[in-house]
Formats: structure tokens, C-alpha cells, sequence
């Protein structure tokens, strides 16, 4: 585990090098347990702090629930006016469920929503996985890698003929396999 | 659906799964153009039901008999849902058609209609993401593909709640940690977690408490990291966690062994002497028992038993365990009874 000194700012004065790259220079103070149980404390760039999952300070983690508090919090009478189109909701309600009512909220309380996404997740732009467009094809994938696995159980508890018969099962899968 | 059986991640054999139970990913999920739960005609939440069951109704691991309508399970049933992991707290709160597929050894299963219409999830033993988090983006494609998810480029997955949008996944390990309690350094461990970004609850969920010395760590954003590296680094910070509470065990094994030795071997006693045991000691309990196995001091039973008992013990599991409604004094009695007699066979 590192734990970002919270109130250790880096003098940017002396610009220590980062322990990981020994590049850039260190902006974080991690403190770290060796083998040996004992502390240590190492200075990081912001990149290999960010690379370990230890975000600089400055962009301080703040509890998520403090933020949904927060909203509840803050409801003006403006909000009570702002309503999505499709499901009625308005931007009060949400702050006060912390819940939006259908897809369309994000496009209508966008303005609204994006500082609270910030705040939240660091960041406002997805990066991760897209929705598969075709259904069959994500049938066959999904049960192939189901008869993979029951494949290689199969191989492993040495029940060959069971093993054949599952290759057989993936081949009319649709599957490239298999030796 | 409501038998003896229990799910198969409790069979202690993934890595490092002398401490860490379990490792959970859960996709949240939207049908495009449908209301979210909260805010959607009881029509349109049958509409999703019935689309799910559809989408499933392909897949060879669909059993129709685990494809469970909340109006038609009674509460300890769904207690029972709650208690093995499977649904949620809010699941579990009336007022809404709900649906939940356990799949086959409940490694995989499809909550509908809880806070978002779905959520899918998978659990597997020990701490290890890989093939599960495959498993589930796997079945994601097939839903996806057959419902329509409310999807944006630019935000990614849309959810009730702006906490979970992007990936809509939130992946989570469920560890055991005696060693750091015993040494009182685990409230500055999971300090440690939660400068990182990630959140540390009890074993049941937000404001569960935390018996047994059970925690749950989990990642806290969904938006602008992908699947991979959101589990990367739980992976990694749960591991140093482990690393720790090897660590703790270590010490107090070399300098407190006869204090630690007399603890378990009390848990041990009064779990196998016990007429009477609530909930919250047998939990602790057999939270102590469980550092006794995994560290060798006593040699049974299986840390697998150990896991069983943990959620048999429950409520709602010992009532269907015993096919019967039972006042909370005759729980305790039954569950003396059910732990007396499985460590005497182990």
C-alpha cells in the first residue's frame, strides 16, 4: 500500500527526480512498506504515481458520498425549473435522489451534471468497453468461451472423451479450435 | 434455486483465497429508451423483465427455474438472495417488479430492475479478476446486443447514478483481515485504500457493519479508466493489503502465539459447545476459527467449511436451510445445532 502524504506538498524549488523513472520530476511522497515491514519513503512524478493508482494531491480524492451530500444540499429554486423533456425529472429531484429518471436526464442536466462527474470520477470521458451490435455473433462468442473453459477442465481432470466431445460441441460453435 | 448447494466461490481455491474470499465484478446496465427503474411505468419494468429472460432464454447456461420475479419470492427468499451475495439491500426493498438469474454454481448472475435495469455480475473465489471479468463482459455482449443498452460515446454506459457511469462496473474483493485488527493497524490500511480512490465497506455493502473482521474493498470510478485498469489496480492494492495481513499473522505467530493460540482455540470450543449462538458471534466467531486454519495453529476444518457456515449461518439461510420460518431464539438454537454438527463431521 502507498499512501500519498496528504499535507506534504513537494518544495518545487529543488526538483528531486521521480525514484520510480528516475526522469521526471517527483511531485508525490509515497510512503511505502519494504519486505522487511519497515517504511519507506519514496518521491514519484505524477505519472508513476498515477500509473501505481495513487492520485498527486491537489487533485485530492474527495468522498463521493461528500458529493452527493453536498448536492442535496445545494437546491435552488433554478433547479426546480430545469426538467428533462423525456421523463419530467428535474434537476432538484435528482439532487435530492441523487438518481436521474432515464437516459435523456444526462443530455438535458448536462451543464448541470458535468462538474458533478468531475468531481466524482477525475474525469468526463469514457474510455473503457462499447455495447456489442451484433446478437448473434455475441451468443456464439459467449458460449465458445463458456466450452473453452469446460474444455480445459475437462483436459485437466484427464476425461478425454469428454474433452473431445466439448472440442466437437465448440467446432459446431463456431470456434477455431482446437488440438 | 433455494437448496443446500452453496456457490462455488466459497470453495477457497483461488489465490490467496486463505484471505481473500471472494473476487466480485458488477456491470451496471440501461435499456436504451426505457425509464431507469425508479422512474419507469410497471409496464415498461415488465418489458425489461420479459427482455432479459429473452435475451438469456439463447444461452445454454439459462435454467428457467433460477430466473426468479421478486412478486413471487417471499421476503426470506430474497433475504436468502441477499445473504449469498446474489441481490442487493435494494433489491430486496418492495415496490417495483424486480427479477434476478442465478446462474450455475451462482458464479453469474442478472439482477433486473434494482436502482438500474440490470446488473450483472460474476463472483469467484480468492483474488483473481481474469476469467471472470471475461465471463462477464461476455454475457454483457449478449444482452447488450439483444436489449439495446443506453450507451453514449462520449460518457459511456448511462446509470441512475452519475457514480457509476462510464464502465458501470464496480469490482470487488472481499477480504479477511484478523491479523491487521489484532495489531490495530488495519483503520490506517484501509486509510491507505481510500487515498488510492477506493472504498472500504462491511460485508454486506454500504452501512453494513463489519463483523467478523470482513471487509470489502472496491474501486470508486467508473469514467475514464477501462475495465482492465480499474481491476489492475484493486488487483494490486489488494495484494499489497494481503502482503500486510501476512505480514500481521507473521507477528503475531512469533510474539503472541499463546494469546493467539488461546483465542482460537476458545472460538473453536464454543463453536463446537455452543446451545446458543446469535448471528453477529457466530460471524466473529468463526472469523477466528478462520485465522486459526489458515495460519496452521489448528489443522480443521477446511477453510471451505468455514466459508459455508459464514453465509449458512444468516438468517434467511438457515431458514431455508431448515425449510421453515423461525422466530430469531429458535435461530439461534438452530444455528448452534448446524454448526456443532458440521464441525463434528469435518
Amino acid at each position: 500500500m502507498k499512501q500519498p502524504d496528504s499535507e506534504a506538498p513537494e518544495p518545487k524549488t529543488t526538483p528531486v527526480p521521480c525514484n520510480e523513472c528516475g526522469e521526471r520530476p517527483a511531485e508525490v511522497r509515497v510512503t511505502e512498506v519494504d519486505k522487511h515491514g519497515k517504511s519507506v519513503e519514496r518521491r514519484l512524478c505524477a505519472e508513476c504515481a498515477r500509473s501505481r493508482g495513487i492520485t498527486a494531491q491537489g487533485a485530492a480524492k474527495v468522498a463521493v458520498a461528500e458529493v452527493l451530500l453536498e448536492l442535496k444540499n445545494k437546491i435552488k429554486d433554478v433547479d426546480r425549473k430545469l426538467v428533462c423533456p423525456n421523463c419530467r425529472l428535474t434537476y432538484a429531484d435528482f439532487q435530492a435522489t441523487t438518481r436521474l429518471g432515464c437516459p435523456e436526464c444526462y443530455n438535458a442536466f448536462i451543464e448541470r451534471l458535468l462538474p458533478v462527474i468531475k468531481r466524482i470520477h477525475g474525469a468526463v470521458k469514457h474510455t473503457g468497453r462499447a455495447p456489442a451490435a451484433d446478437r448473434g455473433t455475441a451468443t456464439r462468442s459467449f458460449e465458445v468461451q463458456r466450452l473453452r473453459r469446460e474444455l480445459s477442465a475437462a483436459i485437466e481432470a484427464e476425461n478425454y472423451e469428454q474433452a473431445a466431445a466439448v472440442r466437437d460441441r465448440i467446432r459446431k460453435a463456431g470456434g477455431e479450435e482446437a488440438q | 434455486m433455494f437448496d443446500k448447494t452453496l456457490g462455488r466461490w466459497l470453495d477457497a481455491t483461488g489465490p490467496h483465497a486463505d484471505i481473500v474470499l471472494s473476487s466480485r465484478i458488477r456491470l451496471a446496465r440501461n435499456v436504451a429508451g426505457v425509464n431507469f427503474p425508479s422512474r419507469a411505468l410497471p409496464a415498461d419494468q415488465e418489458r425489461v423483465i420479459d427482455g432479459v429472460e429473452g435475451a438469456l432464454q439463447n444461452l445454454s447456461i439459462f435454467a428457467p427455474d433460477r430466473f426468479l420475479r421478486s412478486k413471487r419470492l417471499t421476503p426470506v427468499q430474497t433475504g436468502f438472495l441477499v445473504e449469498r451475495h446474489l441481490a442487493s439491500l435494494e433489491f430486496a426493498a418492495e415496490g417495483m417488479s424486480r427479477a434476478i438469474f442465478v446462474g450455475q454454481d451462482e458464479m453469474l448472475s442478472v439482477m433486473v430492475n434494482e436502482e438500474d435495469h440490470l446488473r450483472l455480475q460474476t463472483i469467484s473465489s480468492g483474488l483473481d479478476f481474469g476469467p471472470a471479468l471475461k465471463e462477464v463482459q461476455s454475457l454483457d455482449e449478449v444482452l447488450g446486443a439483444g436489449l439495446g443498452y443506453a450507451f453514449s460515446g462520449q460518457y459511456g454506459f448511462l446509470t441512475a447514478c452519475p457514480t457509476n457511469l462510464g464502465t458501470g462496473m464496480r469490482a470487488s474483493v472481499l477480504i479477511h483481515l484478523p491479523g491487521l485488527a489484532l495489531t490495530r493497524e488495519i483503520e490506517k490500511i484501509l486509510r491507505g485504500a481510500l487515498q488510492v480512490g477506493l472504498a472500504v465497506r462491511g460485508l454486506y455493502g454500504e452501512g453494513s457493519e463489519t463483523r467478523g473482521n470482513l471487509f470489502q474493498i472496491s474501486n470508486q470510478v467508473t469514467l475514464g479508466k477501462s475495465e482492465e485498469e480499474i481491476v489492475e489496480v484493486l488487483t494490486r492494492i489488494a495484494t499489497d493489503v494481503v502482503g500486510f495481513e501476512r505480514k500481521a499473522r507473521d507477528y503475531l505467530l512469533e510474539k503472541l502465539r499463546l494469546e493467539i493460540e488461546d483465542k482460537v482455540l476458545r472460538a473453536d470450543a464454543v463453536l463446537r459447545a455452543a446451545r446458543v449462538l446469535t448471528g453477529d458471534e457466530a460471524t466473529n466467531l468463526l472469523g477466528v476459527l478462520r485465522l486459526g486454519v489458515t495460519t496452521g495453529l489448528i489443522p480443521s476444518p477446511s477453510t471451505r467449511l468455514i466459508n459455508e457456515l459464514m453465509i449458512l449461518c444468516r438468517p434467511a439461510n438457515l431458514q431455508v436451510y431448515h425449510d421453515q420460518e423461525l422466530t430469531p431464539p429458535e435461530r439461534d438454537a438452530v444455528r448452534a445445532e448446524l454448526v456443532r454438527a458440521r464441525l463434528a463431521t469435518a
